[in-house]
């Protein structure tokens, strides 16, 4: 008898249990729905009126079934020469990245491995790197750029996105190398192995994790960077940013061709760093998140 | 140290030099349009700083926008990471979409918002008219121009602060919460004295990052608004910019470029002292 009542009380509340925790799933997925749709359906919408005639992008009611062409992107790509730039932001994105990477794994071993007055200093200097308006440097870079010969060439980007790279790498791989154990590198060098086998063969390998959480966060920056690739090129060195900003004119603006420009703009960086979406976050924020 | 040694030198030559030649700069009188030369003033361009009322207009505009856009995105952020934690079928996906705002280029980001908010042929007013709310004019009008920007930057800038808050989210121990459901404590109760306060370090850091930031935006504003209408939406950066570019007063616009990284840098240091960044920062080092 008392078992029977014990299981017939217990019934009902297991049912009420599920109920409520089915209710609570259905609540999240409309909430997860809905919060994504906030943040997905302008980016839907841009490519979208990327493939739509200029008629049919100044429709009212909106249009969402209509006819694609491909005239923006020709246009784009023809008139607008989008390729020239979509090379010169390739070319300075890469070598920036790359230089930033060498020197700053470099200085990011020597401080993680020995020890020296004004350590400590690093992170305020990352921090005041990251501080500085671009504002402050664009005016003088702006006149050594021209009294150098330099202007408008991509040789000036490649220096300052090097630049604005590099605290943050020496940061991260410094996080990174102190997290290899000594003892593995000491073991190699009883091994016979010299300290830049050791660094080379042994570290290097252990901290690819790091490398990569910094090469897409500095690759990220500079691919969308544009205060100073605006300030400091004019028509050869032009980077995909500055063209996509000249294709919206004040008065007469071009939805199609700015919508283009907008899609062939951020879409590699989008599919680069969904690629390494695992290592966004300790990249984001200087290695202290584990993400 | 010869490891340290390119790193040291390039920030020196590429990064030191030009702020000292700005600091100079911002003591001549230095316009190329006009030419003038350059010409030793003094604190000229300071004292004149500081009755420029156009500029301390967007010194506090960029203030209100840097609070403001961090506030709200920081709770924006923190709700969705609680909800996204939940690892429900799907949830990865729709996650991951709700990533790719922040990698989209800012200039992108201005384009894509000004054929959202455009007043005749926008989606934001077909969405209004939806629900039956009358068209706005979004970026076209010195009242809501500002607002409209907000919303823009909380859009751009609210997944990178979510990520953030979730991994820290994730990388939570499990017993503080075990001991909590024993105890039957509420969710509230929960979230605000356990996951809050053990979130806290993930949440200053990425909160310090993003102030930086905000205070520093440019690019979107630019596209969308160009700082009007009527200076509704003139942000530091952008006056600076107007400044030099536009009337090449490079000497002032040094000086003023100056005053903002000082104002900037006053904000960081009682953040980093009352938060205590830097002790932060270094904890993280290896056991």
């Amino acid at each position: 008898m008392t078992v029977y009542s014990a299981a017939h009380g217990a019934a009902p509340s297991r049912a009420a249990r599920f109920t409520r925790r089915a209710a609570g799933a259905a609540g999240a997925y409309v909430l997860a729905i809905l919060a994504t749709a906030f943040f997905a359906l302008p980016l839907v919408w841009i490519a979208l009126s990327s493939v739509k005639s200029e008629a049919d992008i100044s429709a009212y009611p909106p249009m969402w079934i209509f006819t694609p062409t491909a005239a923006n992107f020709e246009e784009l790509f023809g008139k607008l020469k989008a390729f020239d730039a979509l090379l010169n932001s390739a070319f300075v994105v890469c070598i920036s990245t790359l230089l930033a990477m060498i020197m700053g794994t470099m200085a990011a071993y020597a401080l993680a491995r020995f020890s020296f007055r004004g350590k400590e200093n690093v992170a305020l200097q990352v921090l005041s790197i990251r501080m500085m308006p671009a504002i402050v440097s664009v005016i003088p870079l702006f006149i050594i750029a021209r009294s150098l010969g330099v202007f408008d060439t991509p040789w000036l980007l490649i220096a300052i996105y090097a630049l604005n790279g590099l605290p943050f790498v020496v940061w991260v791989m410094r996080v990174f190398i102190q997290d290899v154990p000594k003892s593995i590198e000491e073991a190699a060098m009883i091994d016979g192995c010299g300290r830049y086998e050791v660094f080379f063969r042994i570290t290097l390998p252990l901290v690819v994790p790091g490398l990569a959480a910094v090469l897409v966060i500095i690759f990220m920056f500079s691919w969308n960077e544009y205060l100073f690739a605006s300030m400091l090129t004019s028509s050869h060195a032009k980077t995909l940013p500055v063209l996509a900003a000249n294709a919206i004119k004040p008065k007469a603006i071009s939805w199609g061709l700015s919508s283009a420009a907008a899609v062939v703009m951020s879409l590699p960086v989008i599919l680069l760093v969904l690629s390494a979406q695992r290592y966004l976050v300790r990249g984001l924020t200087l290695g202290a998140v584990k993400g | 140290m010869i490891l340290l040694a390119p790193a040291v030198i390039y920030m020196t030559v590429v990064g030191f030099y030009p702020l000292v030649y700005s600091a100079y700069i911002s003591f001549t009188n230095y316009n190329p349009v006009q030419g003038r030369e350059g010409a030793w003033i003094g604190l000229e361009n300071y004292v004149t700083a500081l009755s420029d009322g156009q500029f301390w207009h967007s010194l506090l505009l960029t203030g209100i926008f840097t609070v403001l856009s961090v506030g709200l995105s920081l709770l924006l952020a923190i709700l969705l990471a609680l909800l996204f934690n939940k690892q429900l079928p799907g949830f990865l996906i729709l996650r991951t979409i709700v990533l790719v705002p922040m990698l989209v280029t800012p200039i992108a980001v201005g384009i894509i918002w000004r054929t959202m908010m455009n007043a005749e042929h926008g989606l934001l007013n077909f969405l209004l008219s939806i629900l039956d709310i009358d068209p706005q004019p979004w970026i076209g009008s010195s009242a809501s121009a500002f607002a409209s920007i907000l919303l823009v930057d909380v859009w751009e800038w609210t997944p990178f602060l979510f990520i953030i808050v979730l991994a820290g989210l994730r990388g939570l121990p499990a017993s503080p919460f075990e001991a909590a459901a024993i105890d039957g404590a509420g969710a509230f109760r929960v979230f605000f004295n356990i996951t809050l306060p053990m979130l806290r370090p993930v949440i200053i850091i990425a909160t310090l990052l993003r102030i930086i930031d905000a205070a520093r935006t440019y690019d979107t504003v630019y596209i969308l608004t160009r700082g009007g209408p009527d200076f509704a939406t003139d942000l530091a950066s952008i006056y600076l910019q107007r400044v030099n570019f536009q009337f090449f007063n490079l000497g002032y616009g040094s000086a003023l470029s100056w005053l903002m990284l000082l104002a900037i840098l006053i904000v960081v240091l009682v953040y980093v002292k009352l938060t205590g960044f830097l002790r932060l920062a270094s904890e993280k080092e290896p056991a």
